[in-house]
């Protein structure tokens, strides 16, 4: 995350598509099996505190897709403006409601209908009013400029083919002083371009 | 890349071996890949 990187050539609109799709089955069929893990188990696995897992509505944690637990660097605070890029089911928006309260406002961001269907869905059974879900990109969110106190991520960044647009997405809606606690993938070996320009290894 | 767009104080968390025991555990053992948690601040 701090090295520079020579970006993918994969084409963007259809590595979108694929990802979109894989992540409508993990939407509407979690129980399916997938090439990574999903749901509580995983949850378990990156540290969330059962409790906070125990509030969120089965149909949120069964689509959890996170790869870290981005609250682990902090909790948030009452009355914080969270942006969630790319929040799926909702699993980290709901959390990171529930921690800044009525006071707060959380707004997640993802392209993928069926996950932003679901996402709403557990904020209304919640009666989270305060929780907003957009559709959007990484690469180009629908949220204006330094509204965020804290921007939330997990899983996301690296499937995104320039990782430094998406960064600077990021910092254009922080607040001056804003964080940025983000789960995602790293290797820790080089990866050779043909690797990065297949579309199939992307979407897994 | 963080640093590259103008964050600071770049925080590690733990690395998980997110894939294990997962279908794709092969391939991300071929580039040694981990789940982490950063934490990054944008100036004040």
């Amino acid at each position: 995350m701090v090295e520079q990187v020579t970006p993918s050539r994969v084409d963007r609109d259809t590595l979108r598509k694929q990802i979109s799709e894989k992540y409508t089955g993990v939407a509407l069929e979690p129980e399916a099996g997938f090439h990574f893990h999903t749901g509580r188990p995983l949850a378990e696995m990156l540290g969330y505190d059962a409790a906070l897992v125990d509030q969120l509505p089965p149909s949120t944690v069964e689509s959890f897709a996170g790869v870290g637990n981005p609250f682990s660097m902090g909790d948030l605070r009452p009355g914080e403006t969270v942006v969630d890029v790319g929040c799926g089911a909702g699993f980290d928006t709901l959390i990171a409601a529930q921690q800044v309260g009525p006071s707060g406002r959380v707004v997640g961001v993802d392209m993928t209908e069926a996950m932003i269907g679901k996402a709403r869905a557990g904020a209304n059974a919640l009666g989270l009013h305060y929780v907003e879900v957009r559709h959007g990109f990484a690469e180009s969110l629908p949220v204006d400029d330094g509204i965020a106190d804290v921007v939330i991520s997990n899983g996301v960044i690296n499937l995104t083919p320039d990782k430094v647009v998406a960064m600077r997405e990021v910092y254009r809606v922080l607040k001056p002083g804003g964080r940025f606690q983000i789960g995602d993938i790293v290797v820790h070996k080089e990866v050779p371009q043909d690797a990065k320009d297949d579309i199939d290894l992307w979407s897994g | 890349m963080l640093t590259q767009v103008g964050f600071r104080d770049i925080r590690w968390g733990r690395q998980v071996d997110v894939f294990s025991g997962s279908k794709h555990e092969s391939d991300a053992k071929e580039f040694d890949t981990r789940g982490v948690t950063i934490a990054a601040f944008k100036p004040a």
